[in-house]
């Protein structure tokens, strides 16, 4: 009657995507605002905001069906 | 089809606009979704924050051409071997679901628009075609169910993304940098309200398009004439625009008081649920996913308090949207078998009890306590004289410290008094 199995792979898929977007995003923000800043840790940073960019474009590719359809 | 031409066109003519009418609830409805937390954390400015979600759920409703093949998604048998739906059905269960949308409005309760269309199309099909026309199975598995997993599942996915964001930023020096999620909030809002558009408002325009076949103005398998989709995303623009501020607030700070950290641990939970549901075969409501995200970011912050008392109407709410729609469209289907005098009579009376509905949202602002309209004036008042205060006690090194909290409570005492934080939680964001 309910597809169980459907219920749980969409709670790991969501719970798994939402937790890499948000640790992703938290790791970039104390990167960049950490004291004592180094290259490294800048570079760090943006590549942390770069890949939750990716993240967001990827939700909008999911949104948009002419994208993969 | 036995009525005469000039009938069929009266009756399409109502449902269109009774449908856009619907639509336009639907976007009001369902700004919070996607613009609660921002405007409560200060990420958006609240005009800025509607005209966004507007024009995403705009854009949205352009982008997707898959309209519903069937008005009620299989909870009616209809089509081949089941009931025909007609026209006088579906106007029946769109004032259900308008009637039922706007009286859950004025309490500032977010229900699922769609669950209230299935309602009012439940009852007028129980009316017009008998007991058997309605499939109980799939309103159990499509909408009961769900109901009760949507906010357990995206509860889970908001406490655990709060809780990582809070670790993961948690500083020794005692100066958090959270101000920062605010940023990341108008890009996971703008998701949300994004989705909402590509979805809901196909809802109206497979309504509409079902209505049109079914008058005989369009052949079978048809898609939505190019109008049809102009008007049904203009609609659901122009609602979202108009802000359902009520709502905005129960889910902003009734439910618990949003941070920016938990604002975008919410929205980014909600961003991930919904996408993830509805690319993975397993509907959820959006509006559940919304407030289960905003309970289990409340629940992920230290010393946040969750007003339950909220919480539970919330969720009787969204477990009698089905029954209660279900009774009005019942009430409009019978009426509606008097014929065209029928018609005219649940017309006027589903305006008259709309305007009421109107008019009692501004006769009692006051109305559970829960109810006040967020208005922009009141909001930078507010917000410049919290400013000053936080200027007053040097806690200026949050970025926009001043708008933290722009929901005002007409009854709040003109200069509240702010919450003593001598026992501040470990995970509050302005110390």
């Amino acid at each position: 009657m309910i597809d169980w199995s459907a219920f749980v792979v969409v709670a790991l898929v969501a719970l798994f995507s939402a937790a890499a977007l948000v640790s992703l995003y938290s790791f970039g923000l104390r990167l960049l605002t950490v004291e004592g800043r180094t290259p490294v840790r800048t570079a760090a940073g943006y590549a942390c905001f770069v890949v939750c960019a990716l993240g967001v474009l990827y939700g909008i590719y999911l949104i948009v069906p002419g994208f993969h359809r | 089809m036995t009525l005469r031409p000039v009938d069929i066109t009266l009756i399409v003519v109502l449902v269109i606009a009774l449908a856009l009418f619907f639509d336009f609830t639907n976007g009001f409805h369902d700004t919070a979704n996607a613009m609660a937390t921002p405007i409560a954390t200060g990420a958006m400015k609240p005009k800025v924050a509607v005209t966004v979600a507007a024009i995403l759920n705009l854009v949205g409703a352009f982008l997707s051409t898959e309209v519903a093949r069937t008005v009620s998604g299989g909870i009616i048998r209809e089509g081949d071997g089941g009931v025909q739906i007609t026209p006088e059905m579906i106007f029946a269960g769109l004032i259900g679901a308008v009637v039922w949308n706007m009286f859950t409005w004025l309490r500032g309760l977010p229900s699922s628009s769609s669950h209230a269309l299935f309602g009012g199309l439940i009852g007028a099909a129980i009316v017009g075609a008998g007991m058997g026309s309605v499939d109980f199975g799939v309103v159990l598995s499509k909408v009961v169910l769900p109901a009760l997993l949507a906010p357990l599942i995206a509860g889970v996915v908001g406490y655990t993304a709060t809780r990582l964001a809070y670790t993961i930023t948690r500083r020794r020096d005692d100066k958090s940098e959270r101000g920062g999620f605010r940023y990341g909030q108008i890009f996971t809002s703008s998701l949300v309200a994004l989705a909402h558009g590509t979805n809901d408002a196909q809802k109206t325009m497979g309504v509409i398009t079902l209505t049109l076949i079914a008058g005989g103005l369009l052949t079978p398998d048809s898609g939505p004439p190019f109008w049809v989709v102009v008007v049904c995303a203009f609609a659901i623009a122009l609602g979202t625009y108009t802000g359902g501020w009520r709502i905005i607030q129960t889910m902003g700070g009734g439910l618990t008081e949003v941070k920016p950290t938990q604002g975008f641990s919410a929205e980014a939970s909600t961003t991930a649920t919904v996408l993830a549901s509805s690319h993975l075969g397993f509907a959820l409501s959006t509006t559940q996913v919304a407030s289960g995200s905003i309970i289990g970011a409340g629940l992920g912050r230290r010393g946040s308090k969750i007003q339950w008392g909220t919480a539970g109407k919330i969720v009787v709410a969204w477990f009698i949207t089905l029954p209660a729609s279900a009774a009005v469209g019942a009430v409009a289907a019978l009426i509606a078998t008097l014929g065209v005098t029928g018609l005219v009579i649940d017309a006027v009376v589903g305006a008259v009890v709309i305007a009421g509905i109107f008019v009692l949202s501004r006769r009692r602002p006051h109305d559970q306590g829960s109810a006040i309209e967020v208005d922009v004036a009141a909001t930078s008042v507010l917000s410049r004289r919290r400013a000053r205060r936080a200027v007053r006690k040097g806690r200026v090194d949050t970025p926009a410290s001043g708008v933290e909290a722009p929901f005002v409570r007409m009854d709040d005492p003109p200069e509240p008094v702010p919450a003593p934080r001598g026992t501040a939680p470990a995970d509050d964001e302005v110390r």
